[in-house]
């Protein structure tokens, strides 16, 4: 079987402070507007008058949980398939790179990406996205994301090993179905996670993003 | 609605006119060419070639603006082993050169007539191949109000109906400059010109009923949708609205009403310089028509993605 590199996440662990958001910022300094790695906060049910205290309210199946996302070097990557110049590459580890000396900037690979992953460098005039810190990795380091998270809930490694220890739940709301292009990621859900297609909330404070 | 969009959008009513141009062209051409013989068929068909041609350069030369790197942009066309956008610019390319080819070697008369209706027609099928991709770019999973059956069916349509009345402008156009060079020939060429105008007038409305039946047909099945079509179905309701709107009364006056007058019109002698303007009317409405519905079709874009 052709090796698959993969982050694992782990949603029961997650906080939502967004220290992988920034450590990946500053490890490949993206410019503003950039952000390879995000963290979505989902959130949703409501609140009830409580019928014999009409002045109080009870929480009504409120929830919110947060989901950190980056590219997910998928095993059928739809931006491979689209572009147009041949610039992005699925690697023999199964890592997705594009190449900004042949990427053209036309932008199709974000309209096929479900993830949000080739973002447009308006001063490179190329799509830049998510590199698995190749080179940290080249030097037997961790993915910065993966080194800045205080919860250690964010991993990576190989696909099917991550599935074995961790199992195969790889779509969880606010991610799209995984059908589109089987993403390489591996999640433990949060105790109110709900699977992508089944949310009842919505991502909220999609600015923090 | 950014500089970016406004190039697709310019490219492709650009492009897809001129197949379609191309297309009833050849149509009209093989026509009259068995009714009147094969010089009546050039004298009156070939002028419009350059401008067909003109037209698809000025439109992919438009395409270029939406490109990061436009310098980079002959790399597009490398992967169309997989990827359907190098394959729309690799056969816009390839009907450009051979239309181009065609028109040169029409307007010298150039090389036997047979290689040249040849050269025509391996043209129009690389023309159809062309829209079928570009219909094909937006079929992506991520875009549910572009995947959709619409999206090849109302380009196909814009093709035809925006090529039709461009032509019918075209022949007119053609045949006032040949009443003033040489008024001697102008007489078949009169009758072939209304002849003409009256089948591209009842073809346009033939081509306005698709649109007005696929584009309720098209909400529908938004409206009933994924989550993000429905979204989309909310902005053409909404906020894109009134162009929706305006660009629905626009094709029903160019192709319905104009087509109709036109049709009236055409039937006897006399009133050409009317047909003129009713030809250019048609024309100039369904444009503007189909580039405010190119406008809806980018803005009403509510991708599957995070």
């Amino acid at each position: 079987m052709a090796k698959q590199l993969a982050f694992y996440f782990d949603a029961s662990a997650c906080t939502g402070c967004k220290a992988c958001a920034i450590a990946c910022k500053d490890r490949s300094s993206l410019p503003v507007g950039i952000n390879w790695r995000k963290v979505y906060d989902y959130g949703g049910g409501g609140w009830n008058t409580d019928p014999t205290h009409p002045e109080i309210m009870i929480p009504n199946n409120v929830f919110v949980y947060s989901t950190s996302t980056a590219c997910m070097h998928c095993e059928n990557p739809s931006c491979v398939a689209a572009c147009p110049a041949k610039a992005i590459s699925k690697r023999e580890d199964g890592v997705v790179l594009i190449n900004a000396n042949v990427c053209i900037g036309c932008r199709y690979c974000e309209w096929a990406c479900p993830y949000g992953a080739p973002q447009f460098n308006t001063t490179l005039g190329v799509m830049t996205k998510c590199d698995f810190c190749q080179d940290l990795q080249a030097q037997g380091l961790n993915p910065a994301c993966v080194d800045a998270c205080p919860m250690r809930a964010l991993g990576y490694g190989e696909l099917d090993t991550l599935r074995q220890a961790h199992g195969t739940v790889n779509a969880i709301e606010p991610l799209p179905s995984a059908d589109i292009t089987h993403p390489a990621i591996v999640i433990t859900p949060h105790k109110h996670s709900q699977p992508s297609g089944q949310g009842t909330g919505r991502i909220i404070k999609l600015e923090e993003v | 609605m950014d500089l970016r969009e406004l190039a697709l959008v310019t490219f492709s009513i650009l492009a897809q006119m001129s197949v379609g141009a191309f297309l009833v062209l050849g149509v009209v051409k093989y026509f009259v060419a068995r009714k009147a013989g094969v010089e009546e068929a050039d004298r009156m068909g070939d002028r419009s070639l350059i401008a067909i041609i003109i037209v698809l350069g000025l439109g992919m030369l438009a395409s270029l603006l939406h490109l990061g790197s436009p310098l980079s942009a002959p790399r597009a066309v490398t992967n169309f082993a997989t990827s359907w956008l190098s394959r729309e610019i690799l056969s816009g390319s390839i009907f450009i050169v051979l239309g181009a080819l065609y028109a040169i070697l029409q307007w010298f008369k150039l090389g036997p007539s047979v290689l040249r209706t040849v050269i025509g027609w391996l043209a129009a099928l690389v023309g159809i191949v062309l829209v079928f991709c570009m219909a094909m770019v937006y079929m992506l999973p991520t875009q549910p109000a572009w995947n959709n059956l619409a999206t090849p069916v109302s380009f196909f349509t814009t093709t035809l109906l925006l090529g039709a009345l461009a032509m019918g402008a075209a022949f007119v156009a053609n045949y006032a400059y040949i009443q003033k060079k040489n008024p001697g020939c102008a007489d078949l060429q009169c009758q072939l010109l209304r002849s003409t105008l009256r089948w591209i007038a009842v073809f346009s409305v033939i081509m306005l009923g698709v649109e007005f039946v696929v584009t309720p047909v098209y909400l529908v099945s938004l409206a009933t949708g994924v989550p993000q079509a429905v979204e989309s179905a909310k902005l053409i309701a909404g906020p894109l609205g009134a162009l929706f709107l305006i660009r629905m009364i626009l094709a029903f006056v160019g192709a319905g009403v104009f087509g109709f007058f036109l049709y009236q019109n055409a039937q006897s002698a006399g009133r050409e310089k009317l047909l003129g303007y009713m030809a250019y009317t048609a024309f100039v409405l369904v444009l503007a028509a189909e580039v405010l519905g190119r406008l809806v079709f980018y803005s009403s874009r509510v991708g599957i993605t995070l």
